[in-house]
This record gives C-alpha cells, structure tokens and sequence, in this order.
C-alpha cells in the first residue's frame, strides 16, 4: 500500500484519497470547517491548509510542491511519498490567521448557544487560534431567520462553511438554501415561501459546525456537556438507521444519527430525529391494569401476572387456543421469550406479526435519483423497525402468520374463531394501531395487552401491562436492508414500564411457580372485595432472571434458523478511550 | 524632454486600424465598423488565412508569436491552447471527433480605470469576431461566449448587432466558418457564438467564476485543478481568453508570428519570456489628456504621461506622486518608479504584482494616499465573493481599519496590523481559491510601503504618555 507521511508519522492510504482523508482515518487532527466525507469539496474554509512536499518524479528528491503554496489537504490527493506539514510555520500561521477572520464577526455569546460544547470553532480556537482578540471594529451583524420546520439560521455564527448548501443540492436535490449576498455580508438564505422543509432538513444541524443551525426542538433544553449518548437504533421505519439517543437523567433530549457507511451513512429522517416523543407522552401507560367488573383497575404486577397466566391457561385447558400477536415494534429478543412463553403454555399456539404500518412509497433522495446514486438516501414507507426479525423468530416456532390472518384465525368477519385467549404487544408509537377489526376481533377472548401507550386495544384487555420504549430496553432490530443491529438502553423505563423481554421472562416464572389452575373456581374474584383494589391482596411476585438482550440472542442462537443471532448482529461500536491533551503525570 | 518614437516598428495601428485615436489620427471620426466596412478593410482574411492552415499550424504560429494574453496574468496564449486534450489525427490526416469544446471570451472588464476592451466592443466588434473564430477553428472549439460585464449594456448590443451581421453573411453558424469555407483540417468547421451579460460582479472576470456565471450558478472560483483546459465549462474542455488577446489574432495570422515578435522588447530578466505585440492602454487620473492608446510594449510610463503626442503631461503641470500600473490589483508604482517600462516585466522588477491590464491610473502630487488605500480596500471588500474565509473577513476587516486611519482614528500599532492581515489573506500564496486577495493585498500593502509617511502623520503614537499630575511621579 502507498503511504505519506504527515506530520512526521506515516500513514498508508489507498489512491484517490486526499491528504485529508488519509489522516482522519489515521487519527491525524488537521483542523477542517467546510470539508465532510458525505458532501463534495470546496475547498473554502482554508483551515486545512498544509505545506506539501513530494519527491520530484525526475530526481526522486522530495521538493515541496507548487512553489512552496500552501495547499488544501481537503482537495489535494495523497501521493505515494508525500510528506505533509500541518505544523510548520506557514500552515500555523495560517490556522491562526483562519481562526481569527473567522472570530472577527462571530459574536461572543457562547455562554447561550446551543452548540456550546460540540463547537468546532470553539474546539478550534482553543488548539490553533490565539488567545485575545485584535479586532476592534464593528461586527457585521446579522439576523436570526427560522428556516423551516425545524431549523432555525443564527446568521451572525455562520462561518459560511457552505455544507448546509451542499447537502439541500446534493443529499436531498431539493436545493432550499443558498447563499445571498457577498463578502462579509454574505448568508445562507431560503428563497421566500420555499421553506427548508424535506424529510432530511435537521441533518443541516448536525453538518453546522457552529451554531448558526440550530434545532428547534432542542433549543434551549440542555447544555450539551450534560448529555449522554447511547447508540442505539431507528426505532420507527424499517431503515434501520444508527442513531445516538442524547440523555440526561432519565429524559431523553434529542436523536443524532450515528454514522454508519453501510446504512444510513451520516443522515437520519426528521420522523426519526423527532420520534421519540411518545417516549415521555401523557400517554404512556403508567401500571399494570386487571380487569374487574368490566372495568381496568391499576394493581400490581404480581397480581396482573398472575392474572394473565390464569386466563392464557384457562383457555388452553378449555380446548381453545392462544394466540401471539407480536407486534413489529419490539426487538428479536422479546418475540423470541413471548413466543417461548406461549408455546409453553399452548404448544398449538397461533403466532402472528403485528400490524406493520405503511406510510406512502419508499422515497429516494435525491429527488429524481434512483439507488445507484452515489449520494443516494432512501427513506422507507414502512414505518416499523423489525417486521423481518420478528418474522424471523417466529419462524423457528413454526407457521407465522401475517396480520390480515391472525384477524382472520381469530375470527374477524366469521366470528367463528378456535383461539380463546390472545397475547397482544403494541409499543407503537401512536394509538392508531389499533383499528376497529382488532378490536372486534379481540372481542369475547382473554386478552392480555402489553403495550406503552393507551389505545382501542385495552378496551378488549383483561390484563394490561406498561412495557418499555426501545430507549429504555436493549434488543435487536432487523432493518429492511437485511441488518441484524443491536441497541443498547439509554434510560430507565419510565414509571412502572417493564421491557416485553422481562414481562415475558416475568410471566414464564410465573407459569412454572403455579400450579395449573384447571378447576372452574375463579380464584380471582374469591379473593377480591368488591370495590376494593387488588393491591390489597398481597401475592408473592415470581421470582425470574433479569432480561438482558446479550443473554437471550446466545439462547436463541442455539435454536435451529436463529444461529445468526450468534454472529450476525451488528453491536455498536465501542468508543475509543477519550483523547486527552493533558499528559499523565505519575505523582 | 525628447521622447523616443512611438511604435517604432509599426506603421501604423494595428488593433485600433479602423477606431481613430491619438497619436494617429481624431478621437472624433470613431464610429461602430459595420460589417461591410470590416471586410473592405481587409476584415476577416486573417480567418481565412487560418482557414487554409491546419488546426495545429494556427496554434503554432501564435505559440511563436509569444503572444502573452492580455487580460492581466501575461500567460502565453498559443501554451495555453496547447493544454487541450490532444486530438489524435490518422495518417490521412483526418482527426477524430474532439467531443464537445468551448470557448469562454472574457469580456468582464470590471478591474477599475481598465478601459481598454470597451474600445474594442464600443467600435470594432468585427475584429473579436474573427478573433473569435480564428481561436475556434485552432482549438476545434464549436460554441464561443462571450462573457460581457453586465454594465456594459451598450457594448452588449454592438456585440449582438455584429454578431447578428456575422451570421447573415455566413461567417457563424451552421454552414461553417466563412459561409462553410473549405478548411485544412477537411470539411468546414462551423461556429456559434454568443453573448452572455454577467449580473455586475468583479469576480466573475476571474475565469473559473466566469464559467460558473456561464452556467448559471453563483460566481464563486472553482478549484484548480481540474484546469479548464481540461474541465471547464458544463465539465467539458474549455479556452478562456481576453477580448484584446483575441482581438491580435487576425493580425498575427496575416501577417505571420515574426511580424508581430518584432514589435515590443525581448525580456531583461534572464529566462522570461519577452513582451512583444502592442498593447492598448487606457490611462486614467491626473493627466491631461486621459484615454486609450495603443502602443508597443515596453514604453515607458514617463513617456505615456508626459509624450505631447500621448497623454500630454500632468493636469496643471503639478508633479508625479505615483501610478497604479495596471488595475488596481496589481500594485502601485511610486514616485521613484515613474520610468517604469510597461511590459510583462513589470511586476519583478518594480515590485508589484504584475503588468495586469496596462491601464494606468495615475496621481499626481495632491492626491492623499491614505484614502486611495482605502478606497481600494472599500472595492475589495465590496467585490469579495465570500468563498474563503481569508479574502471574506480579512478585506472586511482591512477596509475598516483603512477607514479608521483616514480618519485619523488609528494608532501606530494599526499600521503593522493592516500589513499583517493583508499579508496573511493574501501575499501568503495558497491562502485564497483565486486571486482576488492577491489583489487587495498587493494594492494596500504596496501603497503602505510605498507612501508610508503618509500614514504615519494619519496615527496617533500607539502608547499615549499619561499626565500624572499627583504623588511621587508627578511631573510638571
């Protein structure tokens, strides 16, 4: 492999790369505004620039090039046996130069911006730039402009990069921005009435290395030094997009995409970015419910397992069978306890996949571009993030049916059904799920609902129980372009939430701890006052293991058709040990 | 003070043939040269000179012509033609197709007290038309724009006007050149040309922004490379070459590259190529008689100042103070540098940037520097694209100083720090995309050296002694 030399340490390189490429791979900080790997290059930041040296192809001796010129290592391509200089005097007395043009309009009002923290002309000035300010003219200034639905322009810390042009030109081809005006008083603008406004607009966000784009959702909430970042997945569409769930305390702040060349790249959707909302809605569903005399009473969870193991039972002696609606929305894991759960409760058990909603067509950006684009992003109609791997588990159990026949098995239209019981997830994002035929399907069956938010499904449920968001569990997801991808919990549940994993390993521990209750006493309603909580009735809980995704895929991957799981899962990479520019002092 | 004769080795004018002006004849006869006109007067034989001459053989006769291109770099045209893709010919001497290929005529004149492709345009369009096609059928070029600078309203018409009575009488468009003319190369070779009014911006007279502007986008440089000679306009090869450059080729053609050699100077300077052609001036400021002329390379400035049959002296005898050589981007020559020749050696020997446009502006004894500075560092900071950071926030920021020491508003301290940023945004090479703060930086920077004086009675001392009136340091 070739390789050039830069700043003294070697690094190989494949040809086509620029000088800059070759040293972010390698770990070489050359400071850079306007270049990004998923965007062209324009070369006009001039930050980057080096002293390049390269051996003369006549006399094989190393010259520097162009006469000396400082170049862009952003747009030059390395060259076997160059030698690169970020550190010479020239290249820092550029960067210096750079950081202070680029600090002399920039107001000094970090203290109430967003972008504190992650700010790469603060990053910047604190390595290259110097240390007071010699400008003591006027600032140009300039307006706060809301760009669109998300965006907000604080033109005043723009630094003119330009990647936020690029990629309305180049990623989504829908062209919103531009560039008004010249010189120091240049900004980025919309045309009027033509908002910043396609399925990827946020991403300008993340590209801002300042804080000029700032996220309207966002705005204001956090200071960014307090957040934590846990990798994790699109939980909404079938992408399969890596993301960051940003949090703090419980509450989660906002998405970012994580990069992922072989999935979503740098970019995620706005309805990704912003759909984690449910995950702290008035909605959720705050306990575990039993239904007495026709109407959900909160209780304990002892008390609603105990319930639902009794009903799921009772059907299955009755010569009727369950039935497994497993819901697209829960990781591979859970599918594959709940279906463990129910075979072993019904080994006749009906298994099924959930509604996977469906929004529109798949959509290609850049507008007009088809998926040979080099650029190409694809946004999925399918709004549910493991149909496949939920399919995939329930495979290894036997039949799988799609949701049109679940309805049917249990008896939607006929009203002739064999299922007596059902076991129903939900974990959707919005209530909607759960349309007139489930229901009037559900109608007349025990149903034990488990689900996060409130909809048409509990008003058929005999027990109902609050599970988990994606963010407060760990799992796999498969994604409509065939990967395996593991995500980690960023919070705890929220309220008395348990993830489908534990409630089904909560159930099974239930199952085996009680004798089977065949008999026609009805223990439930022998034991209650009337008007009076379950609660009162002390029970002990079942004692289970702890659900934890790493554990069940190592079980499941056992099973014949499920050995992918031992392999084939992507896990987040780990990030590197920090970087610190304070040497280690042994005292 | 006698004054060695003008255009020694010419008869006459060359590119001004057919527009009157000094030395030879009245300002007052000019008049928009028709067609007809042109061709009576020998138009439009060089084109079919070239015509009777392989492709190759054109670009080689202005390769010995040392024809340097003359809107403002001096880079020897017929090198630049060179730069095209090779164009592969069997042994018939039948070439392949060389795909699409254009040239861009840069005719964005905006460099201020340049005036001289405006003479062209204004009078003889006829002469950049045959240019034009001579340069085509060299280059293998079918489709020509000319770029126009979007003030140049009137001359945009003449252009169309001519161009229009080129294509009726066969010169451009479908048939070929010269009414589908019989070429050297085989066939005939037929030409479009157009004309392009830019939207008023300098920096579209830089070529690269001149192509984007072509295309419809924003004028902001490209990167180099790709060279445009390689990709250039809508990605395909492309030739870009000044009004004046061109506007020498019919007469290079006709009469043969050692004609045109002979007139001018061989180079001083040990390897450089020489200055040879004429080149028309446009002299601007305080002398008495302002206008274009054209004149051989390697006049003095004195004798394009003070010559009776140039510009006539200074205005009210008043003496020299200084002289933007050519465009205010290249520099300044100071009052020591009055005999300054004015060829393509100018810029080393003189230190400044370079001959540029050869228009002069000069001023004489009254003019204040400090505010010809900051008018400059005003243009500058007004016509910077805002694509590099340097050139955008350094011209800002020079303009407002400028300002604040003409009104005396500056220290001492200011002066090194004006000199600074001009030195980091634009004499460090590499810094900036284009030239553009190359410009600025020459043009304050030269005129600070140069007249630092004047800028030194502008600022008050950087430290101010402080009166201490009480204690122990109390003084009287």
């Amino acid at each position: 492999m070739p390789s050039i030399t830069i700043n003294g340490t070697p690094c190989s390189f494949t040809p086509g790369q620029t000088i800059l490429q070759v040293a972010n791979a390698a770990g070489i900080d050359i400071p850079q505004y306007c270049y990004h790997d998923g965007l062209s290059i324009v070369a006009s930041c001039r930050i980057c620039l080096a002293e390049v040296w390269a051996p003369n192809p006549k006399t094989g001796q190393v010259e520097p090039q162009m006469g000396g010129k400082l170049q862009p290592t952003c747009q030059t391509p390395a060259a076997e046996g160059m030698v690169v200089y970020t550190d010479s005097p020239k290249a820092v007395a550029n960067q210096k130069a750079v950081m202070e043009y680029l600090l002399i309009n920039h107001p000094l009002d970090c203290p109430v911006c967003d972008q504190a923290g992650e700010c790469l002309l603060q990053d910047y000035s604190y390595e290259y730039g110097r240390g007071v300010s010699r400008f003591e003219e006027q600032k140009v200034k300039q307006p706060k402009k809301d760009l669109g639905p998300h965006v907000l322009l604080y033109s005043d810390r723009c630094i003119m990069c330009t990647r936020c042009v690029r990629f309305t030109r180049e990623v989504t081809g829908t062209g919103e921005l531009m560039v008004a005006g010249r010189g120091n008083k240049e900004e980025i603008d919309v045309f009027p009435g033509v908002p910043l406004d396609n399925d990827l607009s946020a991403n300008v966000i993340d590209l801002c290395p300042v804080g000029a784009l700032l996220d309207k959702d966002f705005l204001f909430s956090q200071r960014v030094w307090f957040l934590k970042s846990t990798p994790s997945i699109d939980p909404l569409t079938a992408s399969g997009d890596n993301i960051f769930i940003e949090h703090n305390q419980g509450q989660v702040y906002r998405i970012k995409p994580r990069t992922n060349p072989a999935a979503n790249r740098w970019w995620i959707t706005d309805e990704v970015r912003y759909g984690w909302k449910f995950v702290h809605g008035d909605h959720r569903l705050a306990s575990p419910m039993v239904r007495q005399y026709g109407t959900l009473v909160g209780c304990d969870y002892a008390r609603a397992y105990e319930a639902a193991v009794e009903g799921l039972q009772k059907a299955a002696a009755g010569g009727k069978k369950v039935a497994l609606l497993v819901s697209p929305m829960i990781a591979c894991e859970e599918a594959y306890l709940l279906a463990s759960l129910v075979k072993a409760i019904d080994p006749e058990a009906v298994l099924g996949v959930g509604p996977v909603p469906v929004r529109g067509r798949d959509r290609i950006y850049p507008e007009g571009a088809d998926e040979s684009h080099p650029r190409s992003f694809k946004m999925y109609a399918e709004k549910a993030p493991n149909a496949r791997g939920v399919r995939r588990v329930l495979a290894s159990f036997g039949p799988v049916l799609e949701y049109a026949d679940v309805l049917r098995t249990l008896g939607a239209g006929s009203g002739r059904s064999d299922a007596g019981a059902v076991l129903v997830t939900g974990n959707y994002p919005d209530a909607a799920w759960a349309g007139d035929e489930l229901t009037g399907a559900l109608a007349g069956k025990f149903v034990v609902l488990i689900d996060t938010l409130t909809s048409a499904a509990m008003g058929e449920a005999d027990v109902v129980l609050p599970s988990a968001t994606w963010a407060e569990k760990d799992g796999t997801f498969e994604s409509a372009r065939g990967h395996l991808q593991a995500f980690e919990r960023a919070i705890p549940p929220v309220g008395l939430a348990k993830s489908e994993g534990q409630i089904a390993l909560d159930l099974r521990a239930e199952l085996d701890r009680a004798p089977a209750r065949v008999s026609g006493a009805d223990l439930m309603v022998v034991n209650t006052t009337p008007g009076q909580v379950a609660a009162a009735v002390e029970v002990a809980p079942p004692r289970s293991k702890a659900y934890a995704a790493a554990a069940v895929r190592a079980e499941m991957a056992s099973r014949p058709g499920l050995d992918v799981f031992s392999t084939g899962v992507r896990t987040p990479e780990q990030p590197t040990a920090a970087r610190t520019d304070m040497p280690i002092v042994a005292l | 003070m006698a004054f060695p004769p003008i255009n020694p080795n010419l008869s006459g004018p060359v590119l001004t043939q057919r527009i009157p002006g000094w030395p030879y004849a009245d300002p007052k006869g000019r008049h928009v040269v028709s067609y007809e006109e042109y061709v009576k007067t020998g138009g439009y034989e060089g084109l079919r000179k070239a015509l009777g001459m392989r492709p190759d053989a054109v670009t080689e006769e202005v390769k010995a012509s040392m024809l340097r291109g003359r809107g403002g770099a001096g880079f020897p045209t017929g090198l630049k033609w060179t730069f095209l893709p090779k164009v592969k010919a069997d042994e018939s001497g039948r070439e392949e197709d060389a795909g699409r290929r254009y040239l861009a005529i840069n005719a964005d004149e905006s460099e201020p007290g340049t005036f001289k492709d405006r003479l062209l345009m204004d009078f003889d369009p006829h002469l950049v038309l045959e240019g034009i096609a001579i340069c085509c059928y060299a280059c293998r070029i079918s489709t020509a724009y000319i770029f126009i600078r979007g003030e140049y309203h009137h001359q945009a018409k003449v252009l169309e006007k001519a161009i229009a009575e080129a294509y009726a009488n066969g010169v451009f468009g479908g048939k070929g050149l010269l009414g589908g003319a019989s070429t050297a190369r085989g066939g005939s070779w037929a030409v479009d040309c157009y004309v392009h009014r830019g939207a008023g911006a300098y920096i579209c007279g830089e070529e690269t922004a001149l192509l984007e502007g072509l295309e419809g986008k924003r004028g902001w440089p490209r990167i180099k490379p790709p060279f445009p000679a390689i990709k250039g306009l809508f990605g395909r090869p492309t030739i870009i070459n000044n009004v004046e450059t061109l506007a020498h080729l019919p007469s290079i053609v006709s009469q043969g590259s050692g004609w045109f050699v002979k007139q001018g100077r061989a180079s001083s300077l040990a390897g450089q190529m020489g200055s040879h052609g004429t080149k028309l001036m446009g002299v601007s400021g305080h002398v008495n008689r302002p206008g274009t002329y054209e004149l051989e390379l390697g006049i003095t400035l004195r004798q394009l100042v003070e010559d009776p049959a140039l510009c006539g002296g200074m205005r009210k005898g008043k003496k020299f103070k200084g002289a933007i050589a050519g465009g205010i981007s290249m520099g300044v020559l100071g009052p020591d540098q009055f005999d300054a020749e004015m060829d393509f050696d100018i810029g080393r020997k003189y230190n400044v940037l370079g001959l540029g446009t050869a228009c002069p502006t000069v001023f004489d004894e009254d003019t204040d520097m400090v505010a010809v500075a900051r008018n400059i560092a005003r243009f500058f900071k007004h016509e910077s694209c805002g694509q590099c950071t340097p050139c955008r926030e350094g011209s800002g920021w020079l303009y407002q100083l400028m300002t604040r020491i003409e009104d005396g508003q500056g220290r001492t301290k200011d002066l090194d720090l004006a000199l600074e940023i001009a030195t980091s945004m634009g004499s460090m090479p590499g810094t900036t995309i284009c030239g553009l703060a190359d410009g600025n930086n020459w043009a304050v920077r030269t005129i600070m050296n140069k007249y630092r004086g004047e800028f030194e009675a502008r600022v008050r001392p950087t430290f101010v002694p402080v009166k201490v009136s009480v204690g122990a340091m109390a003084r009287g």
